[in-house]
């Protein structure tokens, strides 16, 4: 029973500037469930990608199956035996069902495609045992997200896997439908397959885990068997297990929080029963100089909220700012009505990636750059160099690229561009996500700075250790929902917090009380 | 500290390269050819690399914020027979002219709304005015070139001079000064730059993209009309034939001149640089009677060299 597939010794995985894992050393047992929970930034997709060939390791030793494991690419790995199923499903939504079963396995003769029949027969009978509903025929993109990864796992069955990492599967599908993916999952023990699954979901641990593996911080904290776990807990209460949450958060204090009288008086930002596509009944108010935090899961609406403030999103509700009702159809409406936003992806959505940090800072608002219409390059640089200075940027000098900075500097300046933007009301959606621990710190100096000179601040984070640190009061949302708004202080419980965003027993019941 | 202007006015080291090719062929055929560097043929050069220039001085735009104009050629055409026509019926030349660039500028507006309302990808949207531009042309002129019964001022773009120097020179000088400007000191250039470099960024930190894109494919519309006109009073006729692989000229000199197709980067004075290169080229080898198959080959070879040894400067820079 207890033979070990997979071993992981000092395994280490650096970025520059970030060490992503630290010297994990565990192993993965045959035929089992074995699960990874850790918060975001703990290390869990790193280790996997390393696992599965989308990244090399920096140094220790992985072996599978008894061998040195360093696969160069998951192409390789799944030739090995290792096949994961992404969070982004590798199915092509244009093709048939059929065509991507047989995806990148086809063989050729003159370049037309020849059927293995009795590989594809397999293939499909895996499939029907699996979900017999999904027709071979079906476009893939008509399919829901659960159905995707039902042909994902069928594929991974019959091209031999051994090990099925399977990466936060429930986080875009129902409740019905991760009852039949953890049915799904038992069967695969019988077929000789072992899961790696990666969740922060503690309940989903209890459903279906054997053993499980609590990462924080890069760090292997521990490995339990979820028998012994469970039962350490109090037996009424074994998903709110709070030895878990101990691992997983670790010591969590507010060491750097202070609560301070927060100016109450009229809001700057009032929303009233907003709801969009993602978000039900959202209601909440922001004073200035107050920092109010949003905490939830990753897909618990905490983007979306602030998408919808920022125009992005079509929402209904009532939004007002500074007493006026508002409705932002576009990011510039939402800017010169006093909003800016740095957004959840620093690369992507912040940053102007081919221009100069100079250029960068004063793309929201060249009102200070511009005389008779035209742009001038010396008072830009010299803004920027007030920016560099004041946020201690650490760079060549303004001209300098934006895509060569460290996350920690690219951040700042995106905050930068924000604050020149002089608003009053700033979001800053996972504004330290990536960054070194320094430059975190002194990002959240730059915040509370802004918050002591007036500017209404949201921030919306998955690192509660971040929100405590930071927030005034703390939003909790679970599904697109409110769940609750603390005042942060002595009294806030980061058990207590856990289980209602990851709405664990009882969060309902304690919700509807509180 | 290092004093905010010595800091980055550094040139872009593309464009020293660029140059140097410029003179570099000129060199060559000033001494392989007894009048390339004549007089009259310098004035030659300018003025026909003056199309490409002042409708590139847009597209250079256009395309940093990631865009494409493929129906330039078919405007040429339109505008210099809407401006043959007007003047024939009897239109002030100066109202003609202005009605010619203006049909350009209509097209433009087609180009906009379809590409960047409808989101009609921008090959097949002004691909589709190419063809369609052209048809019409041939349609209105019954694909007959317009001629007889121009006023005698019909070619006045062409043949006026201030003092020794061309008008069509001060055309493009204003041009270009202006798109200069454009480029460096304006908003519409920086946001061109941020929209190309990174849309959702761009549109995130405020920037209407759209807005900013439609208005570039205007200008580019009524810049190529301008072209039309010029070239119209150039063949003192209407000629609905004309500006045939007049866009890839353009395309051409703006790519050499370092604007990268997928947009965020380039410049003007490349694309000014790119034009004079294939323009003297093409010239150079007429003088030598080099035949045009042969030039056409040189030309092909060329540009896939430039571009290579663009990228290579490129990656040597990011390293």
């Amino acid at each position: 029973m207890s033979e070990t597939l997979i071993e992981m010794l000092g395994l280490t995985k650096t970025f520059p500037g970030v060490v992503a894992l630290r010297d994990v050393s565990f192993g993965i047992e045959r035929n089992t469930v074995h699960c990874i929970i850790g918060e975001n930034g703990a290390g869990k997709s790193t280790l996997i990608k390393i696992l599965t060939g989308a990244l090399r390791k920096t140094s220790g030793e992985v072996s599978f199956k008894g061998r040195d494991w360093n696969p160069r690419s998951t192409g390789e790995a799944m030739r090995a035996g290792m096949s994961v199923l992404f969070q982004e499903l590798n199915v092509v939504d244009q093709l048939t069902v059929e065509q991507n079963l047989t995806l990148g396995k086809e063989r050729s003769s003159f370049g037309f495609e020849r059927r293995n029949e009795t590989q594809f027969e397999q293939t499909v009978a895996t499939l029907r045992s699996l979900d017999p509903e999904i027709t071979l025929q079906q476009r893939v993109g008509d399919l829901s997200v659960a159905q995707k990864q039902v042909i994902e796992i069928a594929k991974a069955i019959s091209s031999n896997a051994d090990v099925i990492v399977m990466d936060e599967p429930t986080a875009a599908i129902s409740e019905e439908e991760v009852n039949r993916l953890f049915a799904i999952i038992r069967a695969l023990k019988d077929r000789n397959v072992t899961v790696v699954y990666i969740t922060h979901r503690l309940t989903e641990i209890f459903s279906i885990g054997d053993n499980v593996t609590v990462l924080r911080d890069g760090q292997m904290i521990a490995t339990r068997s979820v028998r012994e776990v469970a039962s350490s807990c109090n037996d009424d209460e074994v998903e709110s297990c709070s030895e878990l949450i101990r691992m997983m958060l670790g010591k969590v204090v507010a060491e750097h929080y202070s609560a301070r009288e927060v100016p109450e008086g009229d809001p700057i930002l009032e929303m009233v029963e907003v709801n969009s596509a993602k978000l039900h009944d959202v209601s909440f108010a922001l004073h200035a100089g107050e920092i109010l935090g949003f905490y939830g899961l990753v897909g618990a609406g905490k983007t979306e909220i602030a998408r919808a403030i920022y125009g992005l999103d079509p929402m209904t509700g009532t939004m007002r700012v500074k007493g006026r009702e508002v409705a932002f159809r576009t990011p510039g409406q939402a800017i010169r009505g006093g909003i800016a936003m740095v957004p959840e992806e620093r690369r992507t959505e912040g940053l102007l990636t081919k221009l100069s940090i100079r250029e960068n800072i004063t793309i929201m608002n060249m009102r200070p750059i511009r005389r008779f219409g035209l742009l001038s390059k010396l008072r830009e640089r010299a803004l920027a160099r007030s920016y560099i200075d004041r946020l201690r940027i650490v760079a060549t000098g303004s001209e300098q690229g934006v895509a060569k900075l460290s996350g920690g500097n690219q951040q700042k300046v995106v905050l930068s561009k924000c604050l020149n933007a002089e608003s009053s009301i700033l979001l800053l959606d996972e504004p330290t996500r990536g960054i070194d621990v320094g430059a975190k710190e002194e990002i959240h100096g730059i915040i509370r700075d802004l918050a002591k000179s007036g500017v209404g601040v949201i921030v919306f984070s998955s690192e509660l250790p971040e929100i405590l640190n930071l927030c005034d009061r703390i939003a909790l949302l679970y599904n697109g929902r409110v769940r609750r708004i603390l005042r942060n202080g002595e009294d806030v419980d980061s058990h207590m917090i856990m289980q209602i965003v990851t709405d664990s027993a009882g969060a309902d019941a304690q919700a509807k009380v509180g | 500290m290092v004093s905010p202007r010595a800091e980055g006015s550094r040139i872009n080291p593309q464009l020293i390269v660029l140059l140097g090719i410029l003179l570099g062929f000129c060199l060559v055929f000033t001494m392989t050819t007894a009048s390339f560097f004549s007089a009259e043929n310098m004035s030659n050069l300018v003025r026909s690399s003056a199309f490409v220039i002042i409708t590139g001085a847009g597209v250079t735009l256009l395309m940093i914020s990631g865009n494409l104009d493929l129906s330039v050629g078919s405007i040429l055409a339109l505008s210099g027979c809407v401006y043959a026509f007007a003047a024939k019926a009897g239109m002030p030349v100066p109202l003609a002219a202005l009605l010619g660039c203006l049909s350009g500028l209509a097209v433009g507006m087609i180009n906009a709304v379809t590409a960047v309302k409808w989101k009609v990808t921008p090959f097949i949207a002004t691909l589709g005015t190419m063809y369609g531009v052209r048809g019409f042309v041939f349609i209105i002129t019954d694909a007959k070139t317009v001629r007889g019964g121009l006023p005698p001022d019909f070619s006045f773009l062409d043949m006026s001079h201030l003092g020794p120097v061309p008008l069509a020179f001060f055309i493009v000088i204003l041009i270009v000064a202006l798109f200069y400007a454009l480029e460096k000191k304006s908003l519409l250039g920086k946001y061109s730059f941020a929209i190309g470099g990174n849309r959702t960024a761009a549109i995130l930190s405020g920037i209407n993209a759209d807005g900013v894109v439609m208005r570039l494919y205007v200008i580019v519309g009524f810049l190529a009309g301008l072209s039309g006109v010029m070239m119209g009073s150039r063949l003192a006729v209407g000629d609905p034939n004309v500006g045939v692989g007049f866009e890839f000229d353009v395309i051409i000199a703006v790519v050499l001149g370092g604007t990268a197709l997928a947009g965020g980067k380039g410049s003007i004075v490349g694309m000014i640089i790119g034009a004079l290169i294939v323009q003297v080229i093409g010239n150079g080898l007429n003088l030598l009677n080099v035949l045009s198959f042969w030039q056409s080959i040189i030309k092909g070879i060329l540009l896939v060299a430039a571009v290579l040894l663009n990228q290579a400067l490129v990656r040597k820079k990011g390293r």
